[in-house]
């Protein structure tokens, strides 16, 4: 037999139910326009039937239903998608950061323009011919001694500038690293909450998206794999448990960065680093993960924490090109071969290493010629391009930072040896300007050390391979983008909130909330025939 | 699919940025009127670019230089011409002092004209073109006739006197500028000296300055000659020039077509950029669609 009043507590179920949903349509619309947020939905499921089964229960013609109950509130979310989001994020990450590398290197190098090394390397060129054609001016000679000064100076800026914009990717390594292990922390913090509160039967479904964000900015760090751990306890079925992160490496080698609450920190292997363990000085050789305790004392950890204890660095080389951290190490250097003894490779150093090449073959090409011919008091040339930074200066290690001109011929412009005459002090040759013909045309003779051509094809071709290398950053960054955008439209299409939707849901939960009110009120009827107006015959 | 609210304003701010972005390049385009700003826009483009400024540059330089050769061939031959007019008027002379009616006082007069005319050739041997001595080789600081005597070529400490001063044209080509004259200076001065000697001396007879008329004859031949080979040069200068002239033409259209912008092109394109992007803005105005709030009581 059921109860008089079972029509009131399946009404008040009812009300609850839609009640919740309502509130769930609250926040959602509340939040349409939070970044991240995915739509809640409450899942209704009707509570079970009368009479339960047991040998004490009763027997009725039917199984009757008693109502409905709020199963669970969930968010709705494709985890494929996410994980093809954060595929297309760490491509991403790697191409807008190279491409940004490089359109700084050519701000540098400024080509093509009428103020880069090329149109001081012409200038220098049109001097020497000037020089050839006055040679006992001593006009003609000054302008050689200032257009060779404005060549070491474009040599100079270059070098000061890129080793500059260097600096600072050591810094925006030290910078990302840094809000790696901190997004790494917050991930551990969440995951303690999340395990915390699903045991309880509840679904944290804000905890998950805010998560599931650090997870987003977390894969433009690099490419990550994830795995969840499901609660025990009372946990909901649709529960998703705490996350376990790790960095993927190039051959699918995993380095556990996340373990439930538990977080790994990561840190920079380089001979030379700053005190905070994140900032390279020199090449990066790898990375390697600590964990820190509460006193801040730092403990190794190898690739899976099986044993603490010793350094495990992974080999700068065995993380594959993918993510805006590998993406700055490339810029920034790193050893070939990923220890100390390796050469450094990297967009900056690699420009550095090209220009030094330059700078050296030429100064010491220039040097030789220069040191064939005799200058305006019939003397035998002197050095032309000196190291700067020797004491007294002389010509040894000429580079692209150190290079410019000799200090007597800065002084004495007469002591550019112009004429190719036998050294002869008596009686100098004042009209001969024929080495400095040579001096001139020397920027079209091909040097061994540039690979057999001139140092104006070679800069040439620094230039084209700078520009392939910007134009691909920059058409990849472009080809990420879009493809992002596509997977980032099919989130939204299953995740965001439609304002339209919502009010539909509004609409059908206000309604079913009427409902429920009316049909308590029909109960209510009912009881109060029964109540009121029954047992009153005669009355 | 679902579409929702937010895509669309996220994708209406996309199309706008992107369509700035065009815009932005574009604006670039015309006002730099380059087509390549940065290697990466076109590292084809602005690789050729280094090497066609170069190649103008060169073109530019060569032309400079090609000035400086006119200076030296002109002032070599404006002096020569002075030599030989100078010569012109000594071959008068010898004509009237060697008719024997002449008296050796007559000829005495001659005579202070001829050494006039000697000081005079011997200053144009000197002629100097800004700070250069055009006449003696190399040596360009050294004037050919010091006051008294003319430079010994033969002395072995001024090896430079003979040599050729040369100016690149092209490249790989140059052109000798300098005209070596000390043989032809010495030879006049020595004849002009023998004559001044005997007509101050008065025993030569008419019959032996006649025979010096013949050797007037040789030198202003052997002017001619080294004229004619200023003149020959000059011709090639012209010719070169003239190359120059057509090559500074191909090598500025050659740049200019590798990354200069066609205006009209580009314009256009802008023009259609700018519908576009209004298109786009005008977009903005309908994101904010009437939605089922609008609907329900």
């Amino acid at each position: 037999m059921r109860s008089t009043f079972m029509g009131l507590e399946a009404s008040k179920r009812g009300l609850f139910t839609q009640q919740s949903a309502l509130y769930t349509t609250g926040h959602n619309i509340s939040n349409a326009n939070t970044a991240g947020y995915s739509r809640q939905r409450v899942n209704m499921q009707p509570t079970l039937g009368f009479p339960g089964t047991g040998l004490n229960a009763p027997i009725t013609p039917g199984f009757i239903g008693t109502g409905v109950e709020a199963g669970s509130v969930q968010r709705i979310r494709d985890s494929f998608v996410d994980r093809q989001y954060r595929q297309e994020s760490n491509k991403l990450g790697y191409w807008e950061s190279r491409s940004q590398a490089i359109s700084q290197m050519e701000d540098v190098l400024n080509e093509p323009s009428d103020y880069g090394l090329a149109k001081s390397l012409d200038e220098l060129w049109k001097s020497l011919q000037d020089l050839s054609v006055n040679p006992e001016n001593g006009g003609a000679r000054a302008v050689v001694v200032q257009r060779g000064i404005a060549v070491a100076d474009s040599f100079n800026y270059m070098n000061k500038s890129i080793t500059e914009i260097q600096d600072n990717t050591s810094k925006e390594i030290g910078i990302s690293l840094n809000n790696v292990n901190s997004i790494l922390e917050q991930i551990g913090d969440l995951n303690r909450q999340i395990t915390a509160i699903e045991p309880n039967g509840y679904m944290p479904n804000d905890l998950y998206d805010a998560r599931d964000n650090l997870l987003d900015e977390l894969g433009t760090f690099f490419p990550i794999e994830t795995s969840n751990v499901l609660s025990g306890g009372n946990a909901l079925k649709v529960a998703e448990g705490s996350v376990t992160v790790s960095l993927k490496l190039k051959d699918g080698t995993l380095l556990k960065v996340v373990d439930g609450k538990d977080f790994a920190q990561l840190r920079v292997t380089a001979t030379d680093r700053e005190a905070d363990n994140v900032t390279p000085n020199s090449m990066v050789e790898g990375l390697h993960l600590v964990s820190v305790d509460d006193a801040g004392i730092e403990t190794f950890l190898n690739n899976d924490w099986t044993t603490a204890g010793a350094a495990v660095s992974q080999n700068i080389n065995s993380f594959s090109d993918l993510g805006k951290l590998k993406s700055l190490v490339n810029s920034f250097g790193y050893s070939s071969d990923g220890t100390p003894a390796g050469t450094e490779k990297g967009l900056f150093p690699d420009m550095i290493a090209k220009l030094n090449l330059m700078a050296k073959s030429f100064a010491e090409e220039f040097n030789a010629l220069h040191a064939n011919g005799t200058d305006m008091n019939g003397a035998q040339g002197g050095t032309f391009f000196i190291n700067k930074t020797q004491t007294p200066e002389n010509a040894t290690d000429i580079d692209a930072g150190n290079i410019y001109i000799a200090t007597a011929i800065i002084d004495n412009s007469n002591l550019i040896a112009a004429s190719d005459s036998a050294p002869d002090p008596l009686n100098p040759e004042e009209g001969n300007g024929k080495q400095a013909l040579t001096l001139a045309n020397m920027k079209f003779n091909s040097l061994v050390a540039l690979e057999n051509v001139s140092v104006q094809t070679y800069f040439q071709g620094v230039i084209g391979k700078l520009g392939v290398d910007g134009q691909q950053a920059s058409r990849l960054m472009f080809n990420t983008v879009t493809l992002q955008q596509a997977v980032s439209e099919r989130r939204a299409s299953i995740s965001s909130v439609s304002l339209d939707e919502e009010m539909t849901n509004m609409i059908t939960f206000q309604q079913a909330y009427n409902a429920s009110a009316r049909m308590i009120t029909v109960v209510d009827e009912t009881l109060d025939k029964i109540i009121n107006g029954m047992g009153r015959v005669g009355n | 699919m679902r579409v929702t609210q937010s895509m669309l304003s996220n994708n209406m701010l996309r199309n706008v940025s992107n369509s700035y972005n065009k815009m932005g390049s574009l604006q670039d385009q015309i006002t730099t009127g380059k087509k390549v700003n940065r290697p990466s826009d076109d590292p084809v483009v602005a690789m050729k670019g280094i090497g066609y400024r170069a190649q103008l540059g060169k073109v530019e330089q060569f032309q400079r230089n090609l000035g400086e050769v006119n200076n030296w061939l002109d002032s070599s031959d404006d002096a020569l011409d002075k030599v030989g007019s100078a010569m012109q008027r000594v071959n008068e002379l010898l004509v009237q002092a060697s008719n024997d009616t002449a008296t050796t006082d007559d000829r005495k007069k001659i005579e202070v004209e001829i050494s006039q005319i000697r000081t005079h050739i011997q200053n144009v041997a000197n002629t100097k073109v800004g700070d250069k001595h055009i006449f003696s080789g190399t040596k360009t600081t050294k004037p050919l006739h010091d006051g008294t005597n003319y430079i010994d070529p033969s002395d072995p400490s001024y090896p430079s006197l003979n040599k050729d001063v040369e100016i690149e044209i092209f490249d790989g080509v140059n052109m000798k500028v300098n005209t070596n004259a000390i043989d032809v200076f010495k030879d006049i001065d020595d004849m002009l000296a023998a004559i001044s000697t005997d007509m101050t001396t008065g025993t030569a007879s008419g019959q032996d300055y006649s025979t010096y008329l013949t050797s007037i004859s040789d030198r202003m031949n052997e002017i001619l000659t080294t004229r004619a080979d200023i003149g020959a040069r000059q011709n090639r200068v012209e010719l070169m020039d003239n190359r120059l002239q057509s090559q500074e033409v191909i090598a500025t259209k050659q740049m200019s077509e590798n990354e200069d912008i066609d205006y009209e092109k580009v314009i256009t394109q802008m023009i259609t950029q700018e519908s576009v992007h209004r298109a786009a803005l005008s977009v903005g105005a309908r994101i904010i669609q009437p939605s089922l709030v609008d609907f329900i009581r």
